[in-house]
């Protein structure tokens, strides 16, 4: 790619994204076969997932031919994955290699990290797990970020991984997580680390940031790692004892609903979430679970 | 009579560039893998270039009464040196390497054009030599600042190399502005695989050294060995019993004076009696240069005169003069309010020695500034003393002590730090977090942060929150949760204070109290429990 191309394709893409920002999600959940969540139970976290996806009409759905592919897991900490604070390593694997199947011509797996990135890549498991499966996984630094308006609510601007700016589709893979915060940090939250700049200073104001985040982050697919779960002394935990089995992965289209699901996990009831409350008004999906068509499984 | 240069001694000195730039590459190569390559603990020896360094060694041995059992390596140098001479420098030592390579980039540019006899005096390495030996028998490690090893790591850590990454950072920024994206970011990852630190406060001084080393080549060739060198002024010592002595053939010598005028380290090869065995590094440059191959390096078993092992009249009185001034030193290093009180902000690396022994053994190599994978480790400058000078401290506002890392303890070539493996690191606190209420986001601007506890690697949490009232300036009252520190759990790792919101001053910072390692910069004693059990 040439630099004209670059640029073209930059200014193309932050123009959908800029000025058309309902048009992506709309894309994405238009042919809504299937249900809106499944949520597979299972031994396996690499099966589940795949389960989950199948439950949902398959990865064919979110994923076209030729397409260039973001997965952006939770990579945040320098944490092995018994320790619950990065997304499960075979969750990611199994998501790279649908999207390959599914037809992408490019996937990149992608987080800007807190701990030292080379180190919560590697310890994390999903460096070795996605090269496997044939993505590429790029450091971030300062020149992978790109300043784009994200015409918030609260955030008008902010430096994006120009990596997710230039990608055809994104899936978002959280992991589920105890956050001293705003609760629960799962997919919403996530977006945290598709940023750069001085991101903790968004804590001031953290869950209108996520709203606005959310609101400018459309991905095609959320699928939420609730292998294990991280219950207490998040977001980054530090013994086993904090993390909790629940075995279970939760995919679908509304990113809202995926986090309302999630919390369910915690035994918090999603309408506790003000982040999900904001999220609902602003029209960005439904934390009302029980108006949702979902999809149980267990293998 | 036949004119032939020896191509004996042509071919010798081209192995001997060869096995210089071998060295000097493996000294990179170990140099370069002293950082986080993906496993916790690293397998290749990188500090095994400093293992054998007898000056090294035995400073260490001397000066910190500790023996460190790795040190016997430099036996074989010593061993080597007896039998062959000055090898070593000429052969192996990589920063002889840099002295020679830029020496014969100043001669072929001929900014450097050596006189056709030098009088310049040898002697100056071996008062360094006396005073860095005198001052070790009193516990004063002296022997890193010029040891040839840890000036060039030192100089590589905390500013070759971050010289390097702040240019290669330019090149890919070049490289994005004309359109080469992917070139700019194979730099981007290569910066962060080889984990490149780019930020040392002493990195303007200590870089400024080396390049004057280097510079000083221009003006005399091998500068620094010549005249500076203790580790090559103890070898010197050393070489008057080798069996490989110079010899010029007289028959065959037509006294033009080469070899002597470009004799690396002015070991004055002609007249033959004036050789001098303690400077001779075995270059072969002489034996090269000569045009009718008149010299030669035969066995010979006969001790060379002491006088002439370096021409150096090292009189009785000199020699007590110069040991009267290196024990002389001694006080005036110590006179720093350092030795009477912990300082605030020297926080020493996990497993470091307490605070006397590791001065004593610390070679300001800066072998563990190399490997600390977030750049927090930084030179210090004044915290430590004088003799402290240079020596490793964490500064958290710049990186902060990565919890399941112990990559500092294991690079250390003297065992200053102690090395640990990661579960013994983490039960060693290097230091304690304190918040400063008076610039902490919830205490004073009633606004939610936690930063810190997000950040704080201990489970459970060193960092606990609380419920606090603030008063803001309309007269409101707002309740925010806000941070209190468990001291109890904190290990002082300072990822709260690099993570900090509050940029330019953090509002929660570490200061060294309640060291493991110090028996009087302590804060928490061990009392007896409310269950009349022993507290933790």
């Amino acid at each position: 790619m040439n630099r004209r191309d670059f640029l073209r394709d930059l200014a193309v893409g932050g123009a959908v994204l800029n000025w058309a920002p309902r048009a992506l999600a709309g894309q994405a959940a238009a042919p809504s076969k299937g249900p809106d969540l499944a949520a597979v139970e299972g031994e396996s976290p690499y099966l589940i997932t795949k389960e989950a996806v199948a439950a949902l009409g398959g990865m064919k759905r979110f994923v076209g031919k030729g397409d260039r592919i973001i997965i952006k897991p939770n990579i945040g900490w320098d944490r092995t994955p018994e320790m619950a604070a990065c997304t499960n390593p075979d969750v990611v694997k199994a998501l790279v290699e649908l999207a390959h199947e599914a037809g992408a011509k490019k996937v990149t797996v992608i987080d800007n990290t807190t701990n030292q990135a080379k180190r919560c890549y590697v310890r994390s498991g999903i460096l070795d797990a996605a090269k496997a499966a044939g993505a590429d996984m790029p450091y971030v630094d300062e020149t992978r970020v790109k300043k784009t308006a994200l015409k918030g609510e609260w955030l008008k601007e902010w430096d994006i991984l120009i990596d997710v700016l230039e990608a055809d589709k994104i899936i978002n893979v959280p992991i589920a997580k105890h956050h001293s915060l705003c609760r629960l940090t799962m997919g919403m939250k996530n977006w945290l680390g598709a940023l750069g700049g001085a991101r903790n200073q968004l804590h001031q104001n953290l869950d209108r940031a996520m709203v606005d985040l959310a609101a400018f982050f459309k991905p095609s697919l959320t699928v939420l790692d609730a292998y294990r779960i991280l219950v207490r002394n998040g977001p980054q935990g530090g013994r086993v004892s904090d993390t909790k089995l629940v075995k279970t992965v939760v995919a679908g289209t509304d990113p809202v609903a995926v986090d309302a699901m999630g919390a369910t996990f915690f035994d918090i009831r999603p309408q506790e979430l003000l982040y999900l409350k904001l999220a609902q008004e602003r029209g960005l999906g439904t934390y009302e679970l029980e108006k949702l068509r979902i999809e149980k499984r267990k293998i | 009579m036949k004119r032939e240069k020896s191509r004996k001694y042509r071919v010798l000195q081209v192995l001997r560039a060869g096995s210089q730039a071998a060295f000097f590459g493996l000294f990179l190569y170990l140099f370069i893998g002293a950082h986080y390559t993906g496993q916790d603990y690293i397998s290749s020896t990188v500090q095994r270039f400093f293992h054998f360094d007898p000056l090294l060694a035995l400073v260490t041995l001397v000066s910190a009464r500790l023996v460190y059992a790795l040190f016997v390596y430099a036996l074989i140098t010593v061993v080597a040196t007896l039998v062959l001479g000055r090898v070593f420098c000429g052969w192996v030592c990589p920063l002889g390497a840099v002295h020679q390579f830029s020496s014969f980039a100043f001669k072929k540019t001929k900014f450097l054009r050596p006189p056709r006899e030098e009088k310049a005096s040898l002697a100056w390495k071996y008062y360094i030599l006396i005073i860095v030996l005198a001052g070790a028998v009193i516990g004063l490690d002296l022997a890193g600042y010029l040891d040839p090893f840890s000036f060039l790591t030192r100089s590589f850590a905390v500013s070759i190399f971050p010289g390097l990454a702040y240019a290669l950072s330019g090149l890919k920024a070049g490289f994005y502005a004309v359109g080469l994206i992917s070139a700019g970011r194979s730099i981007s990852q290569l910066l962060e695989n080889w984990t490149l630190n780019e930020t040392f406060i002493q990195g303007f001084a200590v870089g400024f050294f080396f390049l004057g080393a280097v510079a000083l080549n221009a003006w005399k060739e091998r500068f620094w060995c010549r005249y500076l060198c203790p580790t090559g002024a103890f070898l010197g010592l050393l070489s008057r019993w080798n069996v490989l002595k110079l010899r010029i053939d007289d028959e065959k010598c037509i006294k033009c004076g080469l070899c002597t005028q470009h004799c690396e380290t002015q070991a004055n090869p002609y007249p033959n009696e004036k050789w001098r065995s303690g400077e001779c590094i075995y270059c072969e440059t002489c034996a090269a240069i000569c045009p009718t191959a008149a010299i030669g390096f035969p066995l010979s078993g006969a001790p060379e005169k002491l006088t002439n092992v370096s021409d150096v009249n090292l009189s009785r009185r000199k020699v007590l003069l110069t040991t009267f001034l290196g024990l002389a030193a001694v006080p005036f290093f110590r006179l720093t309010p350092s030795e009477k009180r912990a300082t605030l902000k020297l926080i020493r690396p996990p497993g470091a020695l307490p605070e006397p022994k590791f001065l004593a053994k610390c070679v300001k190599c800066g072998q563990c500034m190399r490997a600390c994978p977030t750049n927090g480790l930084q030179p210090a400058l004044t915290e430590a003393g004088p003799e402290g000078i240079w020596t490793p401290m964490l500064v958290p506002k710049i990186g902060y002590c990565e919890y399941y890392c112990s990559l500092c303890t294991q690079v250390c070539p003297t065992g200053a730090i102690q090395k640990q493996t990661i579960e013994e690191k983490n039960k060693l606190k290097i230091g304690s977090a304190w918040v400063n209420k008076s610039r902490c986001i919830p205490y004073v601007l009633g606004k939610p942060c936690i930063v810190c506890e997000e950040h704080c690697p201990v489970s459970p949490k060193a960092i606990k929150l609380v419920e606090v009232e603030t008063q803001l300036p309309d007269g409101k009252v707002v309740v925010q949760k806000a941070p209190v520190i468990d001291l109890e759990l904190c290990t002082g790792c300072g990822i709260c204070e690099n993570k900090c919101p509050v940029v330019d001053d953090p509002a929660v910072y570490v200061t060294s109290v309640g060291e493991t390692r110090s028996e009087k910069n302590r804060l928490l004693l061990q009392v007896i429990g409310e269950a009349g059990q022993p507290g933790k």
